[in-house]
Formats: C-alpha cells, sequence, structure tokens
C-alpha cells in the first residue's frame, strides 16, 4: 500500500477526508482487508490514547506552587507599572521636545541678534485699550 | 481599558485584609463550592483567592499536560505556572466559549509549543526524525490483526502510553497530543505548529503505528513472562 493511500485511510478515520475522495476509499475499504485493518488499528490507537490520557500530579506542594505563582504576577505586574509610568513620562518629553527646542532657537537668535547690536535698534510700540481690558506690546 | 489601567485595578495580594475571620470563612467556603464560572467572574474582577482556587482545581491537568508535551519535570513545572501568569492577565479575554479548563490548556500547549520552537532553534533534527523524512521504518510496517490494547488494564494501558508517548519523538508527540487531546483538525495543528497539513497527517500516521507498534511489544512482554 502506498504511503498516499495510508495517509486518505487515516484522514477517513478521523473524519477528514475530502468529500470527493470518500467513495474511492470506501472501496479500498470493502475490497482490501489490509487497507480495512489499518483502518481498525489507526481507530483502536485513538481511541485508546483519548481515553487515557497520562495523568500526573504537581510534583510540589501546592502553596509552594501558588506563592511562585503569585510572585511571578507580582513581579510583571511592578513591571507593567514601571513601563506605563516611564510610557507617560516619554509621551510629555515627546510633547515637550520640540516646543522646547522652538524656544532654545528664539533665545539663540535673540541674544545673537543682541550681540549684534540689533537690540539698540529695536523699536517698541504699546497699545493699550482700558475699555478692553488689554494691552499689546510690538516690539520690532 | 489599557493594560497599565487593567493592573491597576487588579492589585496583588488582594482585598479580604481587612475583612473579619468570619467572613473570610464563609468566603473560603464559597470558593470551595463555587464553579468554575463563578470564580472566574469573581478573578475577572481581580480577586486572587478566587483565582488560587481555580490553580488548585486545575493544577494538575495543567500540568501533565505541559508534562505531557515537555516530557521533563522542570520545565513542565515551569511552563505550567507560566500559563497560570498568563491566564491571569489575559482573564478579561476569556469568554467562556469553552470551558476554563479547556482555555488554560490552550494557553499552556501554546507555552510548549514556543519553548520547544525556542529549542529546536539551538538544536539540529535527529537521525530519527530524518528516517521519517525518508519513510519510517513503521510506514512500512505490515499491519497486525491483533488489537494492541487488548488485555490490558485500565491503569496499565494509562501508564503503557504514557511510555510510548515518550518513545516518541517530539514533533511526532507534538501533533498527537494536538489531533488526541486538543482535539484540533489536521489544519489546525498545520498552522499551529507551522507545518504543511500533508506533513500532519505523515507525522500522525507515524506516531499511531509507533504507539500501536509499541503497545503490541509491551503484550508480547507480558504473554512471555
Amino acid at each position: 500500500m502506498k504511503l498516499e493511500q495510508a495517509l486518505e485511510i487515516q484522514a477517513h478515520a478521523d473524519g477528514q477526508l475530502a468529500l470527493g475522495r470518500r467513495a474511492e476509499v470506501d472501496r479500498w475499504l470493502r475490497e482490501n482487508p489490509v487497507a480495512a485493518s489499518l483502518r481498525t488499528e489507526l481507530v483502536t490507537v485513538r481511541q485508546a490514547v483519548r481515553e487515557h490520557e497520562p495523568d500526573a500530579i504537581v510534583p510540589v506542594t501546592r502553596e509552594f506552587y501558588w506563592s511562585q505563582i503569585q510572585r511571578r504576577i507580582a513581579v510583571e505586574e511592578a513591571a507593567l507599572n514601571r513601563a506605563a509610568k516611564t510610557g507617560s513620562i516619554s509621551s510629555w518629553v515627546r510633547w515637550l521636545a520640540p516646543a522646547l527646542g522652538v524656544a532654545a532657537l528664539a533665545l539663540i537668535l535673540t541674544l545673537k541678534s543682541g550681540a549684534a547690536g540689533g537690540l539698540a535698534d529695536a523699536t517698541v510700540m504699546t497699545f493699550r485699550s482700558d475699555n478692553d481690558g488689554l494691552t499689546i506690546h510690538w516690539i520690532n | 481599558m489599557s493594560a497599565h489601567e487593567h493592573a491597576e485595578t487588579r492589585k496583588f495580594p488582594l482585598n479580604n485584609a481587612n475583612s473579619s475571620p468570619s467572613i473570610l470563612e464563609s468566603l473560603k467556603q464559597d470558593y470551595l463550592s463555587a464553579p468554575d464560572e463563578a470564580l472566574v467572574k469573581w478573578s475577572q474582577s481581580g480577586n486572587t483567592e478566587a483565582f488560587e482556587q481555580l490553580v488548585f482545581r486545575h493544577r494538575d491537568k495543567i500540568y501533565a499536560r505541559a508534562l505531557l508535551m515537555m516530557r521533563n519535570e522542570e520545565e513542565a513545572l515551569d511552563l505550567s505556572q507560566e500559563a497560570w501568569v498568563k491566564s491571569w492577565r489575559r482573564l478579561h479575554q476569556f469568554q467562556g466559549d469553552s470551558s476554563f479548563a479547556t482555555w488554560m490548556t490552550r494557553i499552556v500547549i501554546n507555552l510548549c509549543l514556543d519553548q520547544i520552537r525556542r529549542q529546536k532553534k539551538v538544536r539540529t533534527e535527529s537521525i530519527e526524525q530524518l528516517d521519517e523524512e525518508l519513510g519510517g521504518v513503521e510506514r512500512q510496517m505490515a499491519v497486525d490483526h491483533t488489537n494492541p490494547t487488548e488485555g490490558l488494564e485500565k491503569d496499565e494501558l494509562r501508564k503503557r502510553i504514557d511510555d510510548a508517548m515518550g518513545k516518541l519523538t517530539e514533533s511526532h508527540r507534538m501533533v498527537l497530543v494536538l489531533h488526541e487531546f486538543q482535539g484540533l483538525e489536521y489544519k489546525e495543528i498545520a498552522k499551529k505548529v507551522g507545518i504543511s497539513i500533508g506533513t500532519v497527517m505523515s507525522r500522525l500516521f507515524y506516531a499511531r503505528r509507533r504507539m500501536a507498534s509499541l503497545l503490541r511489544g509491551l503484550q508480547r512482554e507480558r504473554t512471555e513472562d
């Protein structure tokens, strides 16, 4: 028997054979005793394995087992909180960085133009409206 | 709700520290008798004692499933505990579509698969695996008409199956566990393990034939004794 046939017999036993192949495999099983025996063997093993899943008992006390889980959760949550705090700080930095950059640039330009005597030429105009409670300083 | 907010609302350890001893005692009784669904609900709202009860209830099954995959007690213990940690973190995702135990076994199996993948990166394929790719012995083995499980007591058969599974290669055992115990279809296994459906079918076939052969060998040993 070819491997492909054997695999189709297995798929037939597992209910996963393509519909179009069923009639052909049914015929093999009817006509070929080796094919039928193979199917029986595969089904027997499948059933035996499913019904007799090996069991096991945790080899440490329940208290110790649980305490280790608790410790891991605590460590993980602490790390999560740290990450969340770091995340919120870094988001502030993300927002502040461009503003700080612009402010620094403005300061440098101001100082530079001041050093070149630019401030000496500056003119200042002030407008004040008492009615509106508004004061505007215009520096040129 | 963000992961951070979620962590904030479910601090460890909890919470009943200010309760009187009689209230604590009655709560313990509630946990013992409560169904999984109730324990899951309480755990989802941050109750670690309810979660602890779930751990006590299902720890052996989760450990057994990990041991079946890994065949190593230390790794199985570690991965089973990791599964509980992961489940605590993801408890809000559990919708009750399956039983809690089924959901937990899925988590532990996924952790085992990840671990096996990591280990495989540093390990070369064994001669046995190469032999399988070329057409292993069990594929060509003549079909025996005798029942490989006949005459074996339930407990003995369980033990024999465990021994036989230990003799399978990791890749064959993996496919067998996913198919027989996790109840996955060929295509689901293929997706999970990252192999073709054809390889799933041939590995499953090889695993079953080898199991049959090993169980028959054990039967023969018995009759000779």
